[in-house]
């Protein structure tokens, strides 16, 4: 069993019964990276030709990302790490929280090198209603897991921890996240922010795997507790994603007031919905929203090897842990 | 439903989607794709309009959708260019090629255009020595049409001339005709021999390097692409360095920097009785220096430092490109190559020492090369075990080469260059020892402290010299001999035309007359031949084009030297002696003695003896051939790079331009002729670019269409080895390993090394794995094999749950092995909603 309270006898590494927990630590090790390593000079230059309605959204995805970096690791921390007993999962969290430090230093690195208004960036996701319902979203599932009469060995506390990781990992890792990527690589496909978009690479190449790693607990859980599942559970399970959805859709509209080249709310609430389709799949259901990916541009930015000029651009394809492999 | 948006004239006006339709028409009729098609892209576009958007952005987001989707079929690539060209000729003309007097408004344009440039002061007077109605009658429209999406967005992006309000002022033939008449005023014909570089240009026959393209015509003109200079180990002289640097960099050339002088940290300074902090605080000024200037986003300060291996603070070195440590001590822009010698490379294959000194003990090191340096080196180490040294390291050879491909694979620095191959073989060995190579490892030239090395860049696109008959294609040789002749000219003219921006750099430039001529579109002219990167057939190809290009360029060298003169440095060069590029390939032979058979191929099919008689007679320039990366001017072009693989048969290219999708024409073209496109295009796409996993494509086709990193590497270094031989400086030669165990990647560049290469460049990993994919159908649970909810949502039953085992994880989470999990993807019943509609099964 994954789940549980960690005893003593669950502090030996060896043998690892969860082996896809042990690889996705090793395959995080290897991309590790530091926002130093991002020059962002030029995207500075762009900056200072960029109009207000651009600004406007990236200003609004810091205000959402930096604490949204931060609201992750407190969930795992106090809602996912102590509830679970095999120690390579141990080791995988213990990296992703070391991640998520990293991207919330890699945005802060971005807001100390952009003439933005911090005071107002800061304060926007506990002003601005959308933003702010995001994070009480997550803070409800979070709440309920740090309860010290939970006991995750009964079916209820099982399901709440099902419901807590769907949340943070499926709806905010996995919906929010990918939608506001998307938005921020769109800049690069109008040649701006490059480096930006460098950084966002790596970001999205992390979350990339925290959702992997997310997708096999909540699939190994149910495996391991088919008592869970009802088709009751399956479908609050399905609304939480749903919810987030909606949640996202509001965002949006407030990211996007007017429009900018490429981007307006009601192409990125379409994208987030074909995001969330492929999640509700991923989990097992059928797609709710049977929604077209607008943004095919994501070939380009995502799907495909990428090729570097070196001294052009930053080559996010090198890996600090060569020695390892070999 | 109307939107409204903001016309070119300034008033708001109501758009529908058929006005949006509409505005495809021209566009669309050129791109062969269906009315359907052009219908989707203007639908997209529709989306994402919003409120009083400006219909310049309207246009843009037109082009975007239909780029976006050139992924699907080549044809949208046709689209997007002629809509990105539709906006080039409203920013420039004010009006698009449906007006009824656009070819005229377009010849009449460039008068207007030049005289406005020579007015403000950014084009030169010189231009006025033309016949301007002679040569606006030579302008064709038409051959717009002739560049890719990428293409066209990259060369107005990089090279076409803006006014100081960005907005452009030329149109691509305004351009090519720039160029051409900005290198051939001191021509006694100038207007003839600008109409013969124009043709050749526009029709994309060779292309200049960037600096030149960028500024050909100018007042005045910083055309030199590449600068080699070297760092003399006293304060004033990097003082002067540093200066330097900044202003090369702001004339936007690359830099080549040999640092090995500089003494090694701990070594005494005489004049105060302290000590050197070694190299690495003053490379760090430089990297400070180039990152400073960024030149408006045409081309980036770009610098690589050069330091032998016997460098005592040599490991200090190896870490200025890691990603972790202290800032000072790491250079975040500049790049680092390593400059091995022979007697470095025996002692590796040998398992011997290798010793480390202080440049300040053993100064005469850096001027010895060849059999010279291998005596003076071990004289040093016979005196370091003696005892009779100051400083000294000694270290395992192949540990500090391990070291090198490590730090290689880690942070893609240093690249490996090897100073004997390059000093043996100089036929310009008259004028001192080469130090280093340049930003892009294919110049090798001599500097010392007055002289700033300088090389001027063309590269011939081999595709454009195809002829097709019934399918097949032959080389036409009469038309590369004249593509060939007029480059050489072409470059020729440029030495006498270019203002380098310091005196030293005019000093070389003057006496030595050198020039790179290169190619690009290797890869792509092997697939129009059918035949593969890796294979005999493609050395052979190589070798006979590179064969012929040589020859014709040395022979116009000499034509010109009779005709103008030979360079200042002529007498006493090899050339003055009667020696070609293949005869130094025997220098280098005798000259070393590698433990076994040569491995240099020495074979060869032309009359060298007639042109060795000529040769002697005088040379007009130093020094002819250099293949560069032609990693922009490439994608002008349209085709593949220098003599690169083909990166993948999809791949997005990340430049200072921004992010391209490539997709390799020429397979498109091979399955849609077998009705297989339509079936491959995702499958080729969630493979990451690599079909040699997708059963139903022809073997016979995976064969020749191999992604870069399934190219046996042991071609990369023969392809290399056979261009070599023709060239007499340097090439640009990238690899691409799939492997990653150190003993594989360490045996490719001794091999390298063995089979002459100068120089080699980037070492490209095979990436282990990306991000999630975004457009093409994703699905974790499907590819480890679990169900989750799927028992109760969809009523199916747990029975089919597995445990996932590692193996599994893998393929969903490692783009080598995405074609594994390809049956769960594409054979089951699609996941993608879009593509679920279509299915039978699903509904």
């Amino acid at each position: 069993m994954i789940l549980g309270k960690p005893l003593n006898e669950d502090m030996n590494l060896r043998p690892i019964k969860y082996q896809w927990a042990y690889d996705l630590y090793n395959q995080a090790v290897a991309n590790t990276w530091f926002p130093h390593e991002i020059a962002l000079g030029e995207d500075l230059d762009d900056w200072r030709k960029m109009d207000e309605d651009e600004k406007q959204a990236v200003s609004f995805l810091m205000s959402f990302f930096n604490p949204g970096e931060l609201i992750v690791n407190r969930t795992l921390a106090l809602g996912v790490y102590p509830y679970l007993k095999a120690p390579e999962a141990h080791l995988y969290l213990a990296k992703q929280m070391w991640e998520e430090a990293n991207h919330c230093v890699a945005f802060e690195y971005v807001l100390e090198t952009f003439p933005l208004d911090k005071e107002k960036i800061f304060a926007q996701h506990l002003e601005i209603p959308s933003i702010k319902a995001k994070e009480d979203f997550i803070a409800r599932f979070l709440n309920r897991m740090s309860d010290t009469t939970l006991d995750i060995e009964s079916l209820e506390g099982k399901r709440e921890f099902v419901r807590n990781l769907v949340a943070y990992n499926i709806v905010m890792e996995g919906t929010w996240f990918y939608s506001g990527f998307m938005v921020a690589l769109s800049f690069r496909q109008k040649q701006k922010l490059k480096n930006f978009g460098s950084m966002i690479d790596w970001v999205v190449r992390d979350e990339s795997l925290h959702l992997k790693f997310g997708i096999n607990l909540i699939l190994t859980i149910l495996e391991e507790n088919p008592e869970i599942a009802t088709a009751e559970f399956a479908e609050e399970i399905k609304n939480i994603v749903i919810d987030g959805v909606n949640l996202e859709t509001a965002y949006n509209r407030d990211l996007f007031p007017r429009g900018i080249l490429g981007i307006n709310a009601d192409y990125v609430n379409q994208y987030v919905e074909y995001v969330a389709d492929r999640r509700l799949e991923e989990l097992g259901f059928e797609p709710h929203f049977n929604t077209v990916n607008p943004a095919q541009w994501m070939a380009t930015e995502t799907d495909t090897l990428e090729l570097v000029n070196f001294f052009e651009a930053q080559n996010t394809k090198y890996e600090v842990d060569n020695r390892a492999h070999k | 439903m109307l939107k409204k948006i903001v016309s070119y004239g300034g008033e708001t006006r109501e758009l529908s989607l058929p006005d949006l339709e509409n505005k495809l028409v021209a566009a669309g009729q050129k791109s062969g794709l269906g009315a359907e098609k052009i219908k989707a892209v203007a639908a997209e576009a529709w989306q994402t309009l919003y409120e009083n958007m400006p219909e310049r952005e309207v246009d843009k987001a037109l082009t975007q959708s239909a780029a976006q989707h050139i992924k699907d079929d080549p044809n949208y690539d046709k689209l997007a260019a002629a809509l990105f060209l539709k906006g080039i000729y409203w920013e420039v003309l004010g009006v698009d090629s449906n007006d009824d007097n656009f070819s005229e408004i377009y010849r009449s344009g460039l008068k207007k255009e030049l005289r406005a440039g020579i007015d403000k002061g950014w084009l030169s007077s010189k231009l006025q020595r033309f016949d301007l109605d002679k040569l606006v009658a030579l302008l064709d429209s038409s051959r717009d049409e002739l560049f890719t999406y990428a293409g066209i967005e990259t060369l107005s992006r990089r090279y076409m001339m803006r006014d100081e309000k960005q907005k452009l002022t030329e149109v691509p033939q305004y351009f090519w005709l720039r160029v051409a008449m900005g290198l051939s005023w001191n021509e006694e014909e100038p207007d003839k021999v600008a109409a013969d570089f124009y043709d050749r240009m526009s029709k994309l026959y060779y292309i200049s390097g960037g600096s030149t393209n960028v500024n050909a015509g100018a007042r005045s003109p910083r055309l030199s692409n590449c600068f080699i200079m070297e760092m003399e180990d006293n304060v004033d002289h990097i003082g002067k360095t540093v200066s330097d640097v900044l202003k090369l960099s702001k004339a936007t050339g690359g830099i080549g920097l040999a640092v090995t002088k500089l003494r090694a940290s701990g070594s005494p300074i005489s004049t105060n009785n302290t000590f050197s902090s070694g190299p690495v605080p003053f490379l760090h000024i430089i990297d400070s220096a180039i990152r400073a200037i960024s030149r408006a986003g045409k081309k980036m300060g770009a610098l690589c430092f050069y330091m032998e291996n016997w460098h005592f603070d040599f490991q200090e070195y190896l870490d200025l490109k890691q990603n972790a440590g202290d800032d000072y001590r790491r250079t975040r822009t500049a790049n680092t190559a390593v400059y091995l010698s022979d007697e470095f490379m025996m002692r590796v294959k040998n398992d011997d020492y290798w010793y480390l000194f202080d440049p300040q003990e053993t100064p005469d090191l850096i001027d010895l090369y060849g059999e010279d340096f291998s005596v003076r080196y071990q004289k040093y180490c016979h005196l370091a075990e003696q005892g009779e040294m100051r400083v000294f390291k000694k270290v395992k050879a192949l540990d500090q080469f391990r070291q090198m491909i490590v730090s290689l694979q880690a942070s893609a620095h240093p690249w490996i260059t090897f100073k004997d191959t390059i000093n043996v073989r100089a036929l310009n060995n008259n004028t001192g020892t080469i130090y280093g190579s340049n930003l892009c490892t294919e110049i090798t030239l001599p500097t010392n402290k007055d002289n700033v090395a300088v090389c001027n860049l063309a590269s011939i696109n081999l595709v454009r010299h195809l002829k097709e008959d019934n399918g097949k294609f032959n080389i036409d040789w009469q038309e590369l001999e004249k593509s060939v002749r007029l480059a050489v000219r072409q470059l020729d003219n440029l030495v006498d035309i270019n203002e380098p921006p310091i005196i030293e750099a005019r000093n070389f430039d003057s006496h030595n007359r050198a020039v790179g001529l290169g190619v690009m579109g290797l890869a792509d002219m092997f697939e129009k031949f059918d035949i593969a990167y890796d294979s005999a057939e493609a050395y052979e190809l190589s070798d006979a084009v590179m064969e012929f290009i040589s020859y014709q360029a040395i022979d116009a060298s000499a034509d010109l030297a009779q005709e103008r003169g030979a360079y200042d440095n002529f007498y006493g060069s090899r050339w003055s002696k009667g020696f070609v590029p293949l005869d130094t390939v025997k220098v280098l032979e005798n000259g070393r003695d590698i433990g076994e058979k040569s491995e240099i191929n020495v074979s060869f099919r032309l009359d060298w003896d007639k042109l060795r008689l000529k040769v002697k007679q005088g040379m007009r320039n130093s020094t002819l051939m250099a293949i560069a990366p032609t990693a922009n001017i490439g994608l002008v072009a349209g085709t593949s790079t220098g003599i690169d693989p083909r990166f993948a048969q999809i791949f997005s290219r990340n430049t200072l331009g921004g992010k391209h999708l490539e997709l390799n024409v020429n397979l498109v073209n091979k399955l849609k002729k077998l009705g297989l496109w339509e079936k491959a295009r995702e499958d080729i796409l969630a493979s990451y670019g690599d079909i040699s996993g997708l059963d139903y494509i022809p073997e016979n086709i995976k064969h020749i269409y191999k992604d870069s990193f399934s190219v046996d590497p042991q071609a990369f270094v023969e392809v290399a080895s056979r261009a070599q031989k023709w060239v007499d400086q340097a090439i640009s030669r990238n690899m691409y390993l799939a492997t990653r165990e150190i003993d594989e990647v360490m045996n490719v560049y001794i091999k390298a090394w063995e089979k002459g290469l100068k120089t080699t460049y980037y070492l490209h990993m095979k990436p282990r794995h990306s991000a999630e994919q975004s457009t093409i159908a994703v699905n974790k649970s499907t590819a480890i094999g679990k169900t989750g909810f799927g028992a109760v949502a969809k009523k199916a039953g747990f029975g089919a749950t597995v445990v996932a085992t590692s193996a599994e994880l893998e393929t969903a989470a490692v783009p080598v092995e995405a074609k594994v999990e390809e049956p769960v993807q594409f054979k089951a019943c699609p996941t993608d909603p879009q593509e679920r509609a279509q299915c039978d099964s699903c509904q």
